[in-house]
């Protein structure tokens, strides 16, 4: 458990890799690997990973792919969506669809049923459902990271009231509940964009990223800023500080490629956290309300849940499968990249 | 010791200012017609009497200006008005709810009592299974048992809660009404209805985030019951429970007691989900309904991001407080 004094992480990795393989060729190889071609090696065996990154991939060529597969299909997500005037018509009195399954046997016309009483065809909600929460997620899952990143090194690099400070902003954000705090900002953006519904969607999105940004960069700063708290003390930062190479290099050249693999599993780590969180905030009504979103097809399908099954079952399977395959998947990362975790 | 509590709580009062700062002005500035949702209230609203209802809650004034106000009201109690109808709201003045015109105060005491039976019932739930299973597992090390119980909570915290939740309400209350009525009910009105009321709720909460507690605990049971005295513990004959229990545990409980107080109050303001699905009337689902239903309920948000500001840094304050009691060796200076 005790790291070696003066060997980085990855020295120790490339040891016990060396060492658990008797195998010479392999061990004569690893010499001029880096730690983070380890790492993609030892994932690449994970079962566990490859399992999760093929449902992940699959999932994710679907959601990229989901206006080709609605158009060739002939299905569109939403009432006014062009060419889809007569959504009503499969309708009976009652909202219920009058085609499709599961009462009316499997058409290729709406393959998963229609959606009762808003007469949307379930696969292109979902199929939309999902490019928007990984849109969402990877947007965030991005900015947070770089803003955790720039806080992080800034306060771990400086010393005295910018680091006093920027912790106690840090620990601030990190106590305060983020689904409060995505309560108090959603009626922000909906009262002032409610006039124009297409300005309300996409500032609906853009304020739904930026709520999981505000309340997901700080866990990453954090590790960041004592990641450097133990390097800047190193020789090979002072040396480089005392032949003068300037901080903002130090900083991005000297630092940051040490903190590859914190920053990956960190990163690995939030997507799924960022998807559990857009669907739940869409679900409890504060997040997407005028688009497709699995939280909110997930809220609208609960009171179908004895009548139109499928409505409900099909989103809260996606998303939990989703989430499931990105946090199994992060695990592993983090597994290959520091294998001392796994005891 | 003394200088230091007191100064957490300096900071403490700091941190519930600033944030009661923030979502004030936040609200306020942010919501592009604060009036808007008051004068909806009461039938049709013309321009006139939009203004007029500005004039009168004082948003002409400036920000600073009505933010005293509000917290003045907090102190020494002030009269809030709408129009032409004015409140009297007592010392503990947090506003007038825009949806009811009931004292906000009022309200909250009201809807307290539903949230902390929650999270007091669901964190014992969990510290208590997690613990419990963390031990076992840690105990177990490298066994089919460690393996079953690490991936399968590994599982379970992978999964959204709410869809946790959902499927427990969907599957136990509607389609086999294993557990026919949930929710709060005051428990002046019986100790065992208010018990099976609210034991699913604790049950479906305690149980998935004891998941996360079972890891950490066996990641510190592990970490402890390698070290020295542990073994000395063992080669002197004391036996297996008391080495485990009194000599392991004791030490691996300081961080899991740190995390539990942290959790705890989060909990409090995080059981919405919880309070939506079993529409438990607690200060999360009010707080939800005060965004999502009109008309929007500023008054009810602000307090309840107050309340729980104040929540946690109090819960943050006995943590470190706690801290120095628990483990010898750390002594706050």
């Amino acid at each position: 458990m005790t790291l070696q004094p003066g060997l980085e992480p990855g020295v120790v990795a490339e040891r016990e890799d060396a060492s658990r393989e008797n195998d010479p060729q392999s061990s004569k190889k690893l010499a001029s690997k880096s730690p983070t071609q380890i790492a993609l090696q030892r994932l690449r065996k994970d079962k566990v990973a490859v399992v999760c990154g093929s449902i992940l991939l699959l999932l994710i060529v679907l959601a990229l792919a989901a206006p080709l597969i609605t158009r060739a299909m002939g299905i569109f997500p939403e009432i006014n969506s062009p060419g889809a005037g007569n959504l009503g018509a499969d309708l009976d009195q009652f909202g219920y669809p009058e085609i499709g399954p599961p009462y009316y046997g499997f058409t290729w016309e709406h393959p998963l049923g229609i959606a009762p009483s808003r007469g949307v065809d379930n696969l292109a909600n979902l199929l939309y459902g999902l490019r928007t929460s990984l849109l969402v997620a990877t947007l965030a899952t991005i900015i947070s990271t770089f803003v955790g990143i720039t806080i992080g090194l800034m306060a771990g690099f400086s010393r005295g009231w910018l680091d006093r400070f920027l912790s106690f902003v840090i620990d601030l954000f990190l106590s305060f509940p983020f689904l409060l705090g995505a309560l108090t900002l959603a009626p922000i953006l909906t009262s002032r964009f409610s006039t124009d519904l297409d300005a309300l969607d996409r500032a609906q999105l853009l304020g739904l990223v930026a709520v999981l940004v505000i309340f997901g960069w700080m866990s990453l700063a954090r590790l960041i800023r004592g990641q450097v708290l133990s390097l800047r003390e190193r020789e090979f930062v002072q040396s480089a500080q005392v032949i003068g190479v300037p901080t903002r290099r130090i900083l991005f050249k000297e630092l940051l490629p040490n903190m590859v693999a914190p920053i990956v599993v960190a990163t690995s780590l939030s997507l799924p956290a960022y998807v559990a969180a857009e669907a739940g905030l869409s679900y409890l009504g504060i997040g997407l309300t005028g688009q497709p979103s699995l939280g909110q097809t997930i809220l609208l399908a609960t009171e179908y849940y004895s009548t139109y099954g499928l409505y409900l079952w099909v989103p809260v399977g996606v998303v939990a499968v989703l989430v499931l395959a990105l946090n199994l998947l992060g695990d592993s990362v983090r597994d290959a990249f520091d294998p001392r975790t796994r005891r | 010791m003394l200088g230091f509590i007191v100064r957490r709580i300096l900071t403490a009062i700091l941190v519930v200012f600033l944030t009661s700062i923030f979502v004030f002005v936040l609200l306020y500035k942010g919501v592009a017609n604060p009036a808007g949702p008051v004068c909806d209230a009461q039938g049709r609203c013309t321009a006139e009497r939009l203004a007029a209802i500005e004039a009168s809650m004082g948003l002409n004034d400036p920000i600073l200006q009505q933010y005293g106000e509000f917290a003045g009201g907090v102190f020494t109690g002030r009269t809030v008005s709408f129009g032409e109808t004015e409140y009297d709201c007592p010392a503990p003045c947090l506003g007038v709810s825009y949806g009811t015109r009931g004292l906000i105060t009022d309200e909250l005491v009201d809807r307290l009592p539903a949230t902390i039976s929650l999270a007091v019932g669901a964190s014992i739930i969990y510290l208590v299974v997690g613990v419990t299973l963390g031990v076992l597992a840690a105990k177990k090390r490298g066994t089919a048992t460690d393996r079953v119980l690490v991936s399968s909570s590994l599982v379970v915290s992978s999964i959204p809660y709410y869809l946790f939740c959902l499927l427990a309400y969907i599957f136990l209350v509607l389609k086999y009404p294993v557990f026919d009525e949930t929710g709060y009910l005051p428990i002046t009105e019986g100790v065992g209805a208010f018990f099976l009321a609210m034991l699913l709720p604790w049950l479906v909460l305690g149980l998935f985030s004891s998941s996360n507690y079972a890891r950490f605990t066996r990641g510190q049971m592990v970490e402890t019951l390698g070290e020295d005295y542990i073994r000395t513990a063992s080669a002197k004959g004391v036996s297996g429970n008391k080495v485990v229990f009194g000599h392991a545990l004791r030490a691996a409980i300081v961080p899991i007691v740190t995390i539990f107080g942290l959790d705890f109050a989060a909990l409090l303001g995080g059981t919405i989900f919880t309070e939506q699905i079993f529409r438990i009337d607690g200060i999360g689902l009010w707080a939800l309904d005060a965004v999502t239903r009109p008309p929007l309920d500023f008054p009810v948000v602000i307090a309840t991001v107050l309340v729980v500001a104040v929540i946690i840094t109090i819960a943050n304050l006995v943590v470190d407080i706690v801290y120095g009691f628990l483990d010898p060796r750390v002594r706050i200076s």
